[in-house]
């Protein structure tokens, strides 16, 4: 890939593949769907193919709100085959609420596009690059709860995610980061983590959802501190479109 | 045990540098990546750990000096990486801050293949 054409490539029509990955409900060892996130990988063969990279690049790049712009249109192009009952998790940088001020139009515009129900939808904010404009970002979050999507804040527990971010929101939802998730079971600080943040969001009114869920016995200890929204490796892989339509039939 | 084969990330505009570079090393072995803006490099560092870093100085074309914000975002976050920095522009400054910033080597271009990776392997065998 060239240096002239990185973002280029990354931009251009089937320069991002959307993936889906299931967000269940557990309940007594068994689980339903309570959505799907949308998730996005670089052109194929490249170093963009890893999301990591991917995103780490386009946010020393500053150029988020356009591939944030990208990712929903090729994700929502796909989920439009997808059942309309199912809630669809998208990532959208804080930055881009905070300066794209065409956002929640575009927002608008492609999901009548898809023929999806914008209500359907969870706005994932991903918070990286402070400063951002405040109260353009607040007044998107109000647009958003106008149109009825519903808002979770990303990576909780880490570095960016921070309080003030959960005050301001006031999220639907919590999504932990997989770094408290991966080895609760034995580990009693990550269990005492994750009590913390599950209090914080009932409190607040929210639940948390767990990411990088790999085995039964991360999935019990959650269970057992009250977590029921799961999202992960155990449950299912991020899948294809295809797949994923087989993963729902199943 | 066998040793895990080292992880050399190439940083270079030219896409000729980069593909020469690239089959060399894995032609030695190694497992190679290649990045070719600023930018990229630096979010694969973010995100892999690499044993050695080989990079030229300008990326951008004219008068930049990209290699020298590489070799400190490596001193400063991945202190077991080796960096070697390539430049057809080196002058004794440029040089002398890139060993200031925590490079490892600086070298002249042109040099041979045999002479980066002479210094490439040297440098892996020294940590």
């Amino acid at each position: 890939m060239s240096n002239e054409s990185a973002l280029n490539r990354i931009l251009q029509p089937g320069g991002i593949t959307p993936v889906y990955q299931p967000v269940v409900r557990t309940l007594n060892g068994s689980f339903a769907m309570h959505g799907v996130e949308c998730l996005s990988r670089g052109p194929k063969g490249t170093n963009f193919e890893s999301a990591d990279v991917l995103f780490e690049y386009v946010r020393l790049k500053r150029e988020e709100s356009l591939v944030d712009r990208a990712c929903i249109s090729e994700a929502l192009r796909g989920a439009r085959m997808l059942p309309a009952d199912l809630r669809l998790g998208v990532n959208v940088h804080a930055s881009t609420l905070g300066r794209d001020h065409g956002f929640i139009n575009f927002l608008r515009k492609t999901t009548e596009a898809a023929q999806i129900d914008i209500r359907r939808l969870m706005i994932e904010i991903v918070e990286h690059a402070p400063p951002w404009d405040g109260v353009s970002f607040l007044s998107a979050i109000e647009q958003l709860r106008k149109l009825g999507t519903e808002i979770a804040v990303d990576d909780v527990g880490l570095g960016q995610s921070n309080f003030k971010m959960l005050l301001d929101v006031s999220p639907d939802y919590l999504k932990l980061d997989r770094y408290f998730v991966e080895g609760c079971a034995s580990d009693a600080r990550r269990r005492s983590v994750i009590s913390a943040v599950r209090q914080l969001a009932a409190d607040s009114h929210a639940e948390l959802i767990a990411e990088g869920v790999a085995n039964a016995g991360d999935a019990s200890s959650l269970q057992s501190l009250g977590v029921s929204l799961m999202q992960g490796f155990l449950y299912s892989e991020p899948l294809t479109l295809d797949a994923m339509q087989e993963f729902l039939a199943a | 045990m066998l040793k895990v084969a080292d992880r050399i990330l190439i940083v270079d505009d030219e896409e000729l540098i980069v593909l020469t570079m690239r089959r060399y090393f894995e032609g030695l072995g190694y497992h190679v990546d290649a990045a070719h803006e600023l930018e990229e490099a630096q979010a694969l560092l973010a995100n892999r750990q690499y044993d050695l870093v080989i990079c030229d100085l300008r990326l951008t074309g004219i008068g930049g000096v990209e290699g020298l914000q590489i070799v400190a975002d490596i001193h400063q976050r991945c202190a077991n990486t080796r960096v070697v920095l390539l430049s057809a522009f080196g002058t004794p400054e440029i040089e002398r801050e890139s060993y200031n910033r925590g490079a490892d080597a600086f070298l002249h271009k042109p040099k041979s293949m045999m002479e980066i990776a002479s210094v490439a392997m040297n440098l892996l065998e020294q940590r």
